[in-house]
């Protein structure tokens, strides 16, 4: 075992494309995410205006709209033709419509309308708009609200001022700038280690198929060894390999870019793992269907987007189906985006996440088995005799 | 034609096409299940009833009611009751609960004495869709509340029902979500990943085939089929490509809007021809990619890493509008973030062909960047050297 460790941290060095999904990949990829989310969150989206009312109390709505981070008035359109037009340039994003008879409502005492049009292509802004909206309504609501309830002479009924009977007040959790890149990079960076892991041992796996196929049925640079130790020794060597770097993407990723890094290094360093470990074995078993290193990319590569949403982190788990939500079950990631988020940030400790935890060992357990099985099946399929060597000089 | 080596190309590609299972699985397999994998995960469109709890530290008639408002709202589902703050932030971090709601001690007492006292309300945002959802629900019922209670005391104070309205909402801001009024996560995540894939899936498998060819040593017999002309033996490979690539598209054109009636508010036609027409730069993206660095590594590195990269620079979920300048930019050069914008025009927001000109344009224009660069995989073919 010892030798087949050696032997395939040798192989991986000497390995220019494996090297690139196991340095390059993991180096490159979380700063690049990161760099593309990094804004954090949408604002100054361009929004027309199309004011019919023109009094003094639509221009002060204006204004009060301008001043919400979200929005930016881009146009003052002169009917809701010239708004759409815009609006299908993709100049603006959303159309505001103030009514000709919304100062008139407001003196008289009945409810006043303002519609918004939005544009629906992302939901992100959408999302942005409709919390920036509702604050400017209840914004503009206690101060008309205000007026009339001191010049009606009720202020006592209500506390006074505002019709607020008692504050409300909002925490975020795990991303308290509610920002994109703080959501989804501390999952997206553990899809990033399964995934060019995978890759990675698939490329090795399937070269090594190709210098079978070339003689004769044994791999001249493969130790002979039994299956067992042929596993568990490239597994560990994959693994110590990844070690430095999943240090530097749990840990130095999120402080370099400032995204949440609540938890404890040592509690998600243990907890990646059986991870880790669970992926390895995995890519060895998945070398059953890779029978030469170009081929990994046709089979693994889209998996990462169907392993993402798998994952839970865009769509969320308990919205899924019975199929899909056991699909997610066997990958690793899924457990491993998890559970790192809570302890990153939510600052989870490892017992609060031993849900994970165990199910990460038990994934280890049965793809270590699905390894054991491929194994031996590959070498039932070169029809080999382990201890005997070739005559021929072997071709490399 | 038949002279120029066409035919020939053509019926040497499809024995090649015929011959491996992996070109089976690359073109038709991963398309048509990841089309399936999107429509059939996200079915629910909303993931509502998300779980939360609330903290009940009053025990008042008033948080009882409040409660309740917590249970009737749509979009969560109040499945745990915490003792304490601590106990419901455990929940948090065991992943049980998306969110809570704190009912302060005293809470009715000191509401209806004028003090004002605080609700708290916790969204875990480490999840986004249901973070969100969950403060959606709780900041309604925290203002619902509030103006019931006010609503109340109007009356009893013998103010007018028909001026009680006005008084507590004297503006109402109403939000319209154009052509999406369900916020349905399908209609803006289903279209987009899926052809996102498709566009990757025909990238990897143009520099497959092509660059199989330079690492096996068949890519002489290949420039001899079409003569010598690597332009003619390109088009053969690829155009035979797309027997299988264009039906399979229309089929995903059709699972989406035919069968799952996605909305299609403006043309298909030009929704069809956008599509296929992201295929054919897709496989000119590929090429181009094979053109670059003759070598099946380096080529195939550039297309996998390009096309996981576009789901997040396409400006699926984040906008390009607000990446930084410098990265932006890039999004331009994939071909996908074109037919999405198509997509928007066309199909979801059905403005009509003149706004998505550029865009037809700009995927046109992908077929042309690899033409010059034709040479130098000529080079290659003649003299294939296979770097591992």
């Amino acid at each position: 075992m010892g030798r087949v460790f050696r032997n395939e941290f040798r192989l991986i060095v000497g390995d220019i494309g494996v090297l690139l999904f196991f340095i390059a990949l993991p180096l490159a990829y979380p700063v690049i995410y990161t760099l593309i989310y990094n804004p954090e969150v949408v604002n100054k989206m361009p929004v027309a205006v199309v004011d019919d009312s023109r009094t003094m109390q639509s221009r002060d709505f204006v204004r009060k709209a301008s001043a919400s981070p979200a929005i930016d008035i881009y146009a003052y359109c002169n009917d809701m033709a010239e708004a759409r037009r815009l609006m299908a340039d993709g100049d603006v994003f959303g159309i505001m419509e103030i009514p000709r008879d919304y100062a008139r409502c407001i003196g008289r005492g009945e409810t006043a309308h303002v519609s918004f049009f939005c544009d629906m292509s992302l939901l992100l802004r959408y999302r942005t708009f409709a919390a920036a909206l509702t604050d400017l309504q209840l914004n503009v609501i206690s101060d008309i609200t205000g007026d009339k309830i001191d010049a009606a002479g009720l202020g006592s009924l209500t506390g006074g001022g505002t019709p607020m009977l008692f504050e409300s007040k909002s925490n975020f959790l795990g991303d308290s700038e509610q920002g994109f890149a703080s959501f989804i990079i501390p999952g997206i960076v553990i899809l990033i280690l399964q995934q060019s892991m995978l890759l990675g041992v698939c490329m090795l796996g399937g070269t090594s198929r190709e210098r079978r196929s070339r003689n004769r049925g044994i791999d001249p640079l493969q130790i002979q060894a039994p299956a067992t130790a042929t596993v568990w020794g490239k597994a560990l060597a994959y693994t110590v390999f990844y070690i430095p770097l999943t240090i530097y993407v749990m840990r130095f990723i999120p402080e370099m870019f400032d995204l949440p890094h609540y938890g404890n290094p040592v509690d998600y360093l243990l907890f990646i793992f059986p991870m880790l470990l669970a992926t390895a074995f995995l890519g060895q078993g998945l070398n059953v269907i890779i029978k030469e290193r170009e081929t990994v990319f046709v089979v693994i590569v889209f998996t990462s987007v169907v392993f993402l949403f798998l994952s839970g982190l865009t769509w969320p788990r308990y919205a899924m189906s019975t199929l899909w939500t056991w699909a997610g079950n066997c990958i690793p990631a899924t457990w491993g985006v998890d559970g790192f988020i809570k302890i990153n940030s939510n600052a989870a400790t490892l017992p609060e996440v031993g849900n994970d935890f165990s199910a990460l060992w038990i994934l280890s357990a049965i793809y270590m088995l699905f390894a054991l099985w491929s194994t031996k099946y590959i070498n039932t399929l070169y029809s080999v005799n382990v201890n005997k060597p070739t005559t021929k000089t072997p071709k490399v | 034609m038949a002279n120029l080596g066409f035919l020939s190309g053509i019926r040497r590609e499809i024995c090649r096409l015929a011959s491996r299972r992996i070109y089976f699985f690359g073109m038709v397999l991963v398309p048509l299940f990841v089309t399936v994998f999107f429509m059939s995960i996200l079915h629910e469109g909303l993931p509502e009833r998300v779980p939360t709890a609330v903290v009940d530290l009053d025990h008042s008639s008033l948080s009882r009611a409040i409660t309740r408002n917590l249970e009737a709202m749509q979009t969560i589902d109040v499945d745990h009751f915490c003792e304490t703050y601590d106990a419901a932030m455990e929940e948090v971090r065991r992943g049980n609960i998306f969110g809570f709601f704190v009912i302060p001690a005293n809470f009715e007492k000191e509401t209806l004495g004028g003090r004002k006292p605080t609700l708290e309300y916790y969204s875990n945002l480490t999840y986004f869709v249901p973070g969100t959802l969950a403060f959606k629900g709780f900041k309604t019922v925290s203002v619902a509340t509030s103006a019931g209670i006010i609503k109340q005391t109007l009356s009893s104070a013998g103010v007018d029902p028909t001026k009680e309205a006005s008084l507590i909402q004297p503006l109402s801001l109403d939000i319209y979500g154009l052509n999406n009024p369900w916020m349905n996560y399908a209609i803006y995540l289903c279209p987009s990943f899926t052809f996102c894939t498709l566009a990757l899936m025909v990238m990897l498998m143009t520099v497959f085939s092509i660059t199989l060819e330079i690492k096996n040593g068949t890519s002489r017999r290949w420039l001899e089929t079409s003569h010598g002309s690597i332009g003619m033996a390109v088009t053969s490979k690829l155009l035979t490509h797309n027997i299988v690539w264009f039906p399979i598209t229309l089929l995903i054109v059709w699972l989406l809007f035919g069968y799952s009636h996605f909305p299609m508010n403006g043309s298909m036609g030009w929704m069809i021809a956008a599509s296929l027409l992201l295929v054919v730069a897709s496989q000119a993206f590929g090429l181009f990619a094979s053109c670059v660095v003759p070598n099946p590594r380096m080529a195939f590195i550039i297309c996998a890493l390009f096309g996981i990269l576009s789901f997040s620079f396409a400006g699926f979920s984040f906008p390009v509008q607000n990446m930084y300048g410098a990265i932006g930019i890039f999004s331009y050069l994939a071909p996908i973030r074109h037919w999405f914008l198509i997509y928007i025009n066309e199909a979801l927001n059905g403005v009509g062909l003149y706004y998505s000109r550029y865009y037809f344009a700009a995927l046109i224009a992908f077929l042309f960047v690899p033409v010059a660069l034709l040479g130098r995989l000529k080079k290659a073919c003649l003299n294939p050297v296979y770097v591992p």
